[in-house]
């Protein structure tokens, strides 16, 4: 008689298990606080834009912090992301994970739930060293504009432009796609881990099809541009095939590059566009490492 | 009849070469049965199909032909492996857990929780010794501590069946015995014991029947006992014999069809005498 309860099909259990235990081991990685200190000491940094005016200050520093934070949580999560699959087959911690009644759909699910969660860590460690940044400025801001104009409609305006340009409910959505292109990196590098036989490998991979990513959208408008005003060929056919299947398996990361727009108000249908569009990724991606996945010998 | 904890019907595992027309047959048509309670050692050479073997037994591998079942349930499906534990060879775990931490996790993959999960934890380290060293993170354990707590691991569940790779490999010779004396305590308890060992001497000491692989291929297979003893021969120690009585015990002999093939003092192991010497464990 064992003492294991009765085998369930799908156990959130045992994914959670995993999970708690993935974010646990990402969180104690160097490379984990190396990058977060440079991301800290990024957005403390982009407090130095002083020769501008006030609202292009403001405008500034989003635009260096977010896209500090935007960086470092991509590099962060195909840096991390890469090392934990190609780590537990090599320390063959895999083969005693897997000899348990442990699917390897909920193994492969625990792992990205891990790394989402340490992405979410990483997020919720910057956006207060983001929001600290933007209140010292906007009271310095506020302090020297007190100082310099006269009390009276001009300065309360001044004044109430200031506050308005400092942190406000219109950065949370750039924020949330910050995290959500960083997670459709993390799925795509884990996809990538289900099929490389390194940690090496899997981030050259990865770094290489992020790379493609970002140029997915000229490639795309050049290709099918070029072959809807061309004459109808074998080769044209063979370039939209070979375009469309280069678009499902590489994803269009200029898409999440919003920046410029998250640094004011974000429209709600293009936020809800780009997080669909994430959220599609990420489930793609995760579908078919989990294929490749349960077919490996191991 | 009680249904086998290992069946393997002509089994047979071909890998191919990547970018290659050739392919590697790691084992070829084995059958092979292992019944409940049973220490069965699964012997061979490096690269003889052992490893292989229990890789599609537990599921991690699949067989290119033929038939796996763990107590009567195909080894491809997830709830075989309710039924076994496994310890391979080398195995680090996760060094950041402790070994409390460890047991657990392990033990929330095969769904225990709470007081129950705390209870076993508690039962297993204690089991192999580890109780002092429960807090204590497994990058800071010695070689054998890691095999102790790898088979803690491997029994989380209390499964009827323990797979394992060379349990004491890299092992000095105070935690080989401990390792040896584990299994044999698995024994007792009626848990069925599949090892795969390079260490005869120690298959010899803990397995009831055999199985000896070479190059994929099943060559002898059977009870121990029957399998090394030498059917013309006998054996006779005898403890303080005056040189009287063996001297009539030689001119007895020599009236007889029979002859004194070797004759001397035994010899106590190496193994026994430095544990004799050193005596210690390696906590």
């Amino acid at each position: 008689m064992t003492a294991a309860t009765q085998h369930k099909t799908f156990s959130l259990a045992r994914v959670f298990a995993i999970a708690s235990n993935t974010l646990l081991e990402l969180v104690r990685l160097k490379v984990f606080y190396f990058l977060l200190c440079f991301a800290l000491l990024f957005i403390a940094v982009s407090l130095a834009t002083s020769t501008l005016t006030f609202q292009e200050q403001f405008h500034s520093m989003k635009s260096m912090a977010l896209g500090g934070m935007s960086m470092f949580t991509l590099l962060l999560a195909v840096l991390s992301t890469a090392m934990i699959i190609p780590k537990d087959i090599e320390e063959r911690t895999l083969y005693t994970i897997l000899a348990k009644p442990v699917p390897r759909f909920e193994y492969l699910l625990g792992k990205l739930g891990g790394v989402l969660a340490m992405l979410l860590v990483a997020m919720a460690l910057m956006i207060p060293m983001l929001v600290l940044v933007l209140y010292v400025k906007e009271q310095s801001s506020l302090a020297a504009a007190s100082r310099s104009l006269a009390p009276g409609p001009d300065r309360d305006a001044a004044l109430e432009q200031i506050r308005l340009a400092a942190f406000s409910a219109d950065l949370i959505p750039g924020l949330i796609i910050i995290y959500l292109k960083a997670a459709v990196c993390a799925s795509l590098t884990l996809l990538v881990s289900t099929f490389a036989t390194s940690s090496i490998f899997t981030i050259i991979v990865s770094c290489m099809v992020i790379i493609c990513g970002y140029v997915q959208h000229f490639a795309r408008e050049h290709a099918l541009g070029a072959v809807a005003v061309g004459t109808v060929s074998v080769m044209n056919f063979l370039v939209k095939g070979v375009t469309i299947l280069a678009m499902l398996m590489i994803p269009d990361l200029w898409a999440f590059d919003i920046l410029d727009d998250a640094t004011g108000a974000l429209p709600l249908d293009l936020f809800a566009q780009t997080a669909s569009l994430g959220g599609v990724y990420i489930a793609a991606y995760f579908l078919i490492g989990y294929l490749i996945f349960a077919g490996k010998e191991l | 009849m009680s249904t086998p904890a290992i069946t393997i019907q002509k089994l047979t595992k071909i890998y191919p070469i990547p970018f290659k027309r050739e392919k590697v047959t790691a084992v070829r048509e084995l059958s092979l049965t292992v019944e409940p309670g049973q220490v069965y050692g699964l012997l061979g050479p490096n690269g003889s199909g052992k490893s292989t073997t229990m890789k599609i037994v537990l599921g991690l591998v699949a067989p290119t032909a033929g038939r796996t079942e763990i107590f009567g349930r195909d080894s491809r499906t997830v709830e075989s492996r309710e039924d076994v534990g496994f310890l391979p060879e080398n195995p680090y775990f996760y060094k950041f857990l402790t070994g409390a931490e460890t047991l657990a996790f392990y033990g929330k993959l095969c769904g225990l929780g709470g007081a129950r999960l705390r209870e076993r934890t508690r039962e297993l380290l204690a089991l192999v010794g580890l109780e002092n060293a429960a807090d204590r993170r497994l990058g800071g354990y010695s070689k054998g501590m890691l095999q102790r707590i790898g088979l803690a691991q491997a029994m989380v569940q209390e499964p009827r069946l323990l797979v394992l790779d060379e349990p004491t490999a890299g092992v000095d010779p105070a935690g080989s015995r401990e390792i040896r004396d584990l299994i044999l305590d698995f024994k007792k308890r009626g848990i069925t014991v599949l090892l795969c060992s390079h260490l005869l001497e120690q298959v010899q000491e803990i397995c009831d029947r055999i199985g000896i692989l070479h190059q994929g291929v099943l060559v002898r297979e059977g009870q121990l006992d029957e399998l090394i003893s030498i059917e013309n021969q006998t054996e006779m120690i005898l403890e303080n014999p005056t040189p009287e009585l063996l001297a009539e015990i030689r001119a007895m002999v020599g009236r007889s069809k029979g002859r004194v093939v070797e004759e001397g003092r035994p010899k106590r192991t190496l193994e026994r005498y430095f544990l004799e010497v050193t005596g210690g464990s390696d906590e």
